[in-house]
């Protein structure tokens, strides 16, 4: 009996009313996509032809891949402002390892990886273990990564191995590129993860963790673990940059850390955890990519690129926001009287 | 009992800084019974009962379960020993099914994934057990959030039972259950008793005690004070144990006119008999008040006056009030405050109108639990004593804050300390008091009660006494009809939306509120009724039958 609870969705039957508010979110960024690929097709000369395809998705897959890594940790009730460095450390690891020999590719990338993960490790141990809030904990290791990443790496430079960046400018059956390809895998794994235990419990530990607590979910681990799994996979998109560019850079992956976070926000995850998925990240990072592009196409001049870009990212965000305000079950807290 | 004990739990002591929660308690029970702990606020139980679930851990004391010893360092250890605790505070993840929260921690696996066809396997037939506590249905596919505090609790208990316990701990698991809730409840536990499982069983509601309980030990002080065979040891013996005195003062158990009286006339000199003076005008009316579940509410109230709201729950109780505190939706009628009409659009309004609103569910809507003490008491008058509005001296603020603390007598630690240090039933009293610095008109309460001991009960309907005493209007609704016989003036029984019926004077009983909330006058109310036979109150058989005597 919550005297402060709307009506609205009330009057529907349970079920009924759990589908619709668990699906809102897709429903609204499947039509922001829409809307955005719509536009492309419309402004953007080619987009659909195989090199239109190949440009584009080499563009969208290192954004997913570090929304896919933010989403992971967000679910688990966290949020790692030093995903960015983590991208740009473990791909100057890897750079440096690779010199553009074929052969150190197998070392140079699993040492990213290991980097990456280490990295996420770390955050994580700061934040579940010494308790520290997560924001200013990552805000400070953002620094540390970005500091060791220039010692590893002082100025651009670095060569990538042919293989690596041939692969990823390869299109299968002439419509698919390989980085396609590479976000379905991403997805597809990340399927894989929510139907395991661990999955569970992340969302679990994210939407109360007091209650995953006293059924016997370990929190702590499942924290940390969300935080490795997420340096690892930024380290992926490190690889996709590196690929994509071609060269490391000591600055590659940092500004792309507020980008993960507004592309998760949009795919309808929820910054305080425990709710939204990797799904939903993947194809806003795809949409805030396009948005991106679309900014470019229209002929906006270009000092007032970013502004635009920064109008319509506002715009997608509020709607998806709109789109996916639940009232009643989301109402105790905001205690509205509607 | 001649067995060795299931359960044995010897020397635990627990303090918490200063404060000793445990005092070399002993407990023991037996497998195949169903054992209460009681005991008021502070005592130690809800600690004992935290040590046994590894919450808390203990500073000195053994628990052996079943001949082994058992120190948990986390739920883990106790899940894994087949202790299984339905938690007052409730431990469900609101986004997550009904299913999905059953196994929440349990998950069943295969191949590295979660096995849905085995979670169901082992929660649907639980599920299907407590149906007629779902209202009949299902509900494995609906989210928690989408269900009600009592349907809630229901799937906690479920959550328990699902792991399969030896020993399940109910705490306070019945205080927010319907009648027919309860009913099923009990009978579950019934069966598992027989399946010699331990069932450790805390409640304030003393009924529910001799209704389902073997045995009970008394907790005073963080020691065991007795343990007692319940089936022959009689109500005001157990209160005795409880509260270490005579049952006549607070306990509230005996309830015949002149403790009643005695009770509050030292702290509401100026509470009048509503028949002495008919004449007086009333200090709130309301005339046909409609809006969400209400069709037509009139009733007044006089200055210190105490009207209670019964009737069944859920029959627009909690909504009238949310109405008149502008919280809720008001489609027609008036509200006369002192003759003038007022007609507040938020709680904001409301109270600069005079209302002031306590809820029973205190967490959420009367407390910022994590802020301290000092400023839970002075934020609903923190604008009377801001300079040029805005600069707050902490000098005022405390001293505004003790002289409320002081005057609802709570016992504290330090104003700094977060309320949620506080015991249940002295955050009450710091939610009814935080309103005494506004002098309000009209004080709303809305099963303000719940979940507090006896002890902690009385003190705060002190307090609404002495709220009353100042001028106020109060108006009090509440599930338990034993609690508004002793602290009204007069009783408007609800059915539906409407005040049916009007008790006071002599008529107002249990027996009076009880009969009137069922047999409700009037034939199409009557016939209403038939609808719904599971929404009973809580009329508890025992006394009833005491009340008549």
């Amino acid at each position: 009996m919550n005297l402060l609870r709307g009506t609205g969705t009330r009057d529907l039957p349970g079920p009924v009313r759990s589908l619709l508010s668990v699906h809102m979110p897709a429903l609204a960024v499947g039509l922001l996509l829409l809307v955005t690929v719509t536009a492309s097709a419309i402004l953007q000369p080619g987009f659909f032809s195989p090199y239109g395809l190949s440009a584009s998705f080499a563009t969208f897959l290192p954004l997913a891949t570090i929304a896919a890594a933010q989403t992971i940790i967000v679910l688990g009730g966290g949020i790692d402002l030093s995903i960015g460095t983590i991208v740009t450390l473990s791909s100057a690891v890897s750079v440096v390892l690779m010199q553009g020999d074929d052969a150190r590719l197998p070392l140079a990338l699993a040492a990213g990886l290991a980097t990456g993960a280490a990295c996420g490790l770390f955050n994580g141990l700061v934040v579940a273990v010494l308790r520290l809030q997560p924001i200013v904990a990552t805000f400070a290791t953002s620094s540390v990564f970005g500091g060791v990443a220039l010692l590893v790496l002082p100025t651009p430079g670095g060569e990538v191995s042919p293989v690596l960046t041939g692969t990823y400018r390869m299109v299968l059956a002439m419509y698919v590129p390989i980085p396609a390809v590479l976000l379905v895998v991403l997805f597809l794994s990340w399927r894989l993860l929510r139907g395991s235990r661990y999955g569970q419990h992340l969302y679990a530990v994210g939407g109360n963790a007091e209650a995953a607590y006293t059924s016997s979910v370990p929190v702590s681990r499942v924290r940390v673990l969300s935080y490795t799994l997420g340096g690892a996979v930024a380290s992926l998109a490190g690889v996709a940059l590196l690929a994509d560019a071609g060269a490391g850079d000591p600055t590659l992956g940092t500004e792309l850390t507020l980008g993960s976070i507004a592309a998760l926000v949009i795919g309808g995850t929820r910054l305080r955890g425990g709710s939204g998925g990797v799904g939903g990240a993947l194809v806003g990072a795809v949409v805030l990519s396009l948005i991106q592009g679309l900014v470019f196409f229209a002929g906006v001049p270009t000092n007032a690129r970013e502004f635009v870009y920064g109008c319509v990212i506002i715009a997608a965000i509020a709607l998806a926001g709109l789109l996916t305000a639940r009232d009643g079950s989301a109402s105790g807290a905001s205690g509205g009287t509607r | 009992m001649d067995s060795p004990p299931f359960l044995r739990m010897s020397g635990v002591r627990k303090r918490y800084g200063g404060v000793t929660a445990l005092d070399g308690a002993d407990f023991e029970a037996h497998a195949g019974t169903v054992h209460a702990v009681l005991g008021p606020n502070g005592s130690g139980k809800s600690t004992l009962l935290k040590v046994l679930t590894g919450v808390v851990g203990p500073d000195a004391g053994q628990v052996r379960l079943d001949g082994a010893p058992l120190r948990p360092r986390g739920p883990r250890d106790t899940l894994a020993a087949g202790i299984s605790s339905v938690y007052q505070e409730l431990s469900l993840v609101e986004d997550f099914t009904v299913l999905d929260n059953l196994v929440l921690g349990v998950e069943p696996s295969r191949f590295g994934l979660r096995d849905r066809r085995a979670a169901l396997a082992r929660s649907l037939p639980w599920l299907e057990r407590f149906a007629p506590a779902f209202g009949g249905r299902v509900p494995v596919r609906e989210r928690v959030s989408d269900l009600d505090p009592g349907e809630r609790q229901v799937v906690e208990v479920c959550k328990a039972l699902v792991r399969d316990p030896r020993v399940l701990v109910l705490d306070e698991a019945t205080a927010s259950l319907r009648r027919g809730q309860v009913e099923v409840l009990f009978e579950v536990v019934d069966e598992l008793r027989a399946r010699g499982v331990l069932v450790l069983f805390i409640t304030h509601r003393l009924a529910e005690i001799y209704a389902v309980c073997d045995r009970a030990t008394v907790m005073r002080n963080g020691t065991d004070v007795a343990t007692v065979t319940v089936a022959g040891t009689p109500e005001a013996e157990l209160l005795e144990l409880m509260s270490g005195r005579p049952s006549a003062g607070t306990s509230g158990s005996r309830r015949t006119a002149p403790v009643a009286e005695t009770d509050t006339a030292p702290t509401a000199p100026a509470r009048t008999d509503p028949g002495a003076d008919p004449a007086a005008p009333p200090r709130l009316e309301v005339r046909d008040l409609t809006g969400d579940r209400l069709h037509g509410v009139s009733l007044h109230v006089r200055a210190g006056e105490v009207l209670g709201l019964g009737g069944l729950q859920g029959q627009g109780q909690s909504e009238l009030m949310a109405a008149l505190f502008g919280a809720g939706r008001r489609t027609g009628g008036t509200v006369l405050l002192d003759g003038a009409p007022v007609r507040p659009r938020s709680p904001k309004q409301a109270v600069r109108a005079g209302f002031c609103y306590v809820p029973g569910n205190r967490g959420v809507q009367g407390l910022a639990l994590g802020r301290p003490i000092l400023e839970n008491l002075a934020l609903p008058s923190v604008g009377r004593r801001a300079l040029l509005g805005v600069g707050l001296s902490r000098r005022r603020e405390v001293a505004a804050a003790r002289a409320v603390a002081e005057r609802v007598n709570t016992r504290y630690g330090s104003l700094d300390d977060p309320v949620s240090t506080l015991s249940g039933g002295n955050q009450q009293k710091i939610v009814v008091g935080k309103w005494f610095p506004t002098e309000p008109a009209v004080v709303l309460m809305d099963d303000p009660a719940k979940g507090i001991d006896v002890g902690a009960k009385a003190e705060m309907f002190d307090v609404v006494a002495e709220l009353a005493a100042s001028g106020a209007a109060v108006l009090v609704g509440s599930s338990d009809d034993r609690e508004l016989v002793e602290v009204c003036d007069r009783v408007l029984v609800m059915f539906e939306g409407r005040v049916v019926d009007e008790v006071s004077g002599d008529r107002l009983t249990e027996d009076t509120l009880i009969a009137s909330a069922m047999h409700v006058t009037g034939a199409d109310v009557a016939a209403a009724h038939e609808g719904h036979p599971t929404r009973l109150p809580d009329p508890e058989p025992r006394h009833a039958e005491e009340g008549g005597a």
